[in-house]
């Protein structure tokens, strides 16, 4: 349908011009034509019942593999009861979109920026252990550079728009500077991909709440 | 060319009071007045002049005649139609009397009402004659005219070859880029804003230029007469009459006004024109990608409407990315309510499996005790989890088999919490044999493709059985 939608304005125009916009054209088209099978593709992906037990299963491991400490002092402290709930529960959280975004293989940005996120925050703690090592005089960071916001009449039309794709952009993984069309594709995957978290994760805690009462109640 | 003339006047023959002004026997002041006359009556009633446009006679005399170039306020109108592909082109019946009297003795009008389809055969039919870029000039006030969108009509006027064209190079490259320009009816506003800035740069020019013609009442003295050509100094025009047996094709007679007009004039005009030309090029280019991006969105957001429920009533970029947004973030506070409620359900969760099986190895294992019965539990699910994964059998792959199983271990787990250190001891030694004899199932167990870290699970569950048979060994 897109494919249509460009090709009839070129009928008109002059030959010329004609041939180098065709090309155009037809890298954009093919492009789209990709999109679409991507998505589509994505869409199926995230939908079918191999998906989530492949989930269920790689999150499970994870679950096991859980840890609340934090990676310094991981060592010392092995007591299983000092974790508070929340802290377990934003590490279920985090061992459950990181699995997430190993089922989606990487190849959206949503789930690439999920995986390098923690490697970051690891890099940005081993920095602050150093810096704070080395340099104590300087405590206070660089103060942020305040972020303007540039009103465009035109563009992407009104300011509300605008700041409703940026609240989009903070929301999806990965995308906070990333132009509309993007944002809209990975908004489409990461949507898919949470639908089926949610679903995994709930049969998964069904089951397990189950067998625990079950537990509870036999003995 | 002369052909080709009876039979367009012909066909536009119509019946019309201003066709009079046609002939040559009118002086330029008579024609003027008519124009100007015609010019207000089509400006009320625009239906008649549609009409009366095609009516237009065109006089043959004109090929031997006076070949005026218009610069008029009127004409711009014509001219915006022309460039923009308009869809309010009222052409002025002034400018196509001028187009006649420019010696267009065989145009047809021929009034398109498709914008872009009549706009490219227009230029097509310009390619002919090259007599475009004297009427670059539009005047503000009737540029600001053109911005309401009503009914499409556009001229085509094609005229033969050999009238008078001193530009007709620059005019065919100026063609080629109106008739690229003109695509599409979205475009239409972009198209004339970029018109219309450009026809506003040029009105300041050409008007600096004939700034001595323009002079309604003052005659002439700015023409540069030569012996060929004379100038007739009338505002907005620039006549260069042509005795007789002079040629009068386009080339002699570009050399001619070139000539009065002097070569400075001419490069000025080039460079304007091209000018204009990159103008175009960069209108048509951003347009191109305008579209193509537009495009992109709506199909994203299409499918996102898929997606959400409770999306099909919303039109409207604004409501759809409320929607959106909402959605994404009651997700993702699902996930996060979840995920605390699998934390709790398993409270063994917290605990780092390396570093229980580093402990395990050594003797000194007496306090992870604990954790290594409860880890071994999770393990075991885990494990008992993968087999179902592998045939891809049951629905969440966990049977009631399995949990029945992990209920027995949860039992006699349970029970060692309260055993006191000097069991654990004895327990721990009686997991050091074990390990040698469950190596041939690690094997089978790395056979499954695991991210390293997750190796390890598999090696906690010779444990599990060990601490089964010796927690059982302990009950009984």
């Amino acid at each position: 349908m897109a494919s249509t939608l460009i090709s009839t304005p070129i009928t008109n125009s002059d030959r010329a011009r004609d041939s180098s916009r065709r090309k155009k054209k037809k890298k954009i088209q093919a492009k789209q034509d990709h999109h679409q099978q991507q998505e589509a593709q994505s869409h199926t992906k995230w939908k079918s019942e191999a998906q989530q037990q492949l989930y269920s299963s790689k999150l499970l491991q994870a679950l096991s593999q859980v840890s609340i400490n934090p990676p310094n002092t991981a060592n010392t402290n092995t007591n299983p009861s000092s974790s508070s709930p929340p802290r377990r529960g934003r590490a279920v959280r985090e061992a459950a979109d990181r699995v997430l975004a190993v089922a989606a293989k990487g190849r959206t940005r949503w789930s690439r920026a999920i995986l390098t996120s923690r490697l970051k925050i690891k890099f940005r703690q081993h920095k602050r252990q150093r810096s704070a090592a080395a340099s104590s005089g300087t405590g206070s960071t660089r103060p942020r550079k305040p972020k303007f916001s540039v009103y465009r009449l035109k563009g992407k039309g009104l300011p509300a728009v605008q700041k409703k794709v940026r609240v989009l952009g903070r929301l999806v993984p990965g995308c906070r500077k990333q132009p509309l069309p993007v944002i809209l594709e990975e908004a489409t995957d990461y949507i898919a991909a949470l639908e089926m978290q949610v679903r995994a994760m709930s049969r998964l805690a069904q089951l397990l709440s189950g067998s625990t009462s079950g537990a509870a109640g036999s003995t | 060319m002369n052909r080709a003339l009876p039979e367009m006047l012909n066909c536009m023959n119509a019946p019309g009071t201003f066709l009079a002004g046609n002939s040559t026997d009118m002086t330029v002041l008579e024609r003027q007045r008519a124009r100007m006359k015609w010019h207000q009556h089509e400006h009320n009633d625009p239906i008649q002049l549609h009409q009366q446009q095609q009516g237009y006679n065109f006089s043959g005399n004109e090929l031997s005649g006076v070949f005026p170039v218009p610069i008029p306020a009127g004409q711009a109108q014509g001219f915006m139609g022309l460039v923009c592909g308009d869809s309010e082109v009222k052409p002025d019946p002034c400018s196509e009397n001028r187009w006649a009297e420019l010696g267009y003795g065989s145009c047809g009008l021929v009034v398109n009402n498709n914008g872009a389809a009549g706009f490219e055969e227009m230029i097509n039919g310009h390619n002919n004659n090259g007599n475009i870029s004297r009427t670059f000039s539009c005047p503000p006030t009737v540029a600001a005219e053109k911005k309401s969108n009503d009914a499409v009509l556009s001229q085509k006027i094609s005229s033969p070859a050999g009238k008078e064209s001193f530009k007709k190079r620059k005019a065919d490259k100026v063609q080629s880029n109106k008739a690229v320009a003109a695509e599409d009816d979205s475009t239409e506003k972009r198209m004339k804003g970029c018109a219309e800035e450009g026809d506003s740069k040029i009105t300041e020019q050409t008007s600096n230029k004939n700034n001595t013609n323009n002079d309604r009442e003052s005659s002439g003295d700015t023409s540069k007469d030569n012996s060929k050509a004379s100038e007739v100094q009338k505002p907005d025009y620039i006549h260069v009459r042509a005795r007789r047996g002079q040629a009068t094709d386009s080339h002699s007679l570009a050399e001619r006004v070139s000539r009065t007009r002097g070569v400075s004039d001419f490069y000025k005009s080039l460079s304007l024109l091209l000018q204009i030309i990159l103008f175009n090029c960069l209108c048509q280019c951003l347009i191109v990608i305008i579209q193509v991006r537009r495009e992109k969105i709506s199909e994203r957001m299409k499918y996102l409407q898929d997606l959400v429920p409770g999306c099909n009533k919303i039109t409207g970029k604004a409501g759809m990315l409320d929607e959106i947004i909402n959605y994404v973030q009651s997700l993702q506070r699902q996930v996060e309510f979840l995920s605390m409620k699998l934390a709790a359900v398993n409270p063994r969760l917290d605990f780092n499996i390396d570093d229980l099986f580093a402990k395990e190895m050594f003797p000194a294992c007496a306090a992870n005790f604990q954790t290594i019965g409860m880890t071994s539990e999770m393990t075991n699910s885990a494990y008992v989890q993968f087999n179902p994964v592998q045939q891809m059998v049951s629905s969440c792959g966990l049977d009631m088999g399995i949990n029945s199983s992990d209920l027995a271990l949860r039992r006699t787990i349970s029970a060692p919490v309260s055993i006191p250190e000097t069991f654990l001891d004895t327990s721990c030694f009686t997991q050091a044999p074990p390990t040698a004899i469950w190596d041939a199932d690690l094997q089978n167990l790395f056979n499954v493709e695991f991210q390293q870290g997750r190796t390890t699970p598999f090696q906690s569950q010779p444990f599990t059985g060990s601490i089964e048979a010796s927690n059982l060994k302990m009950e009984m």
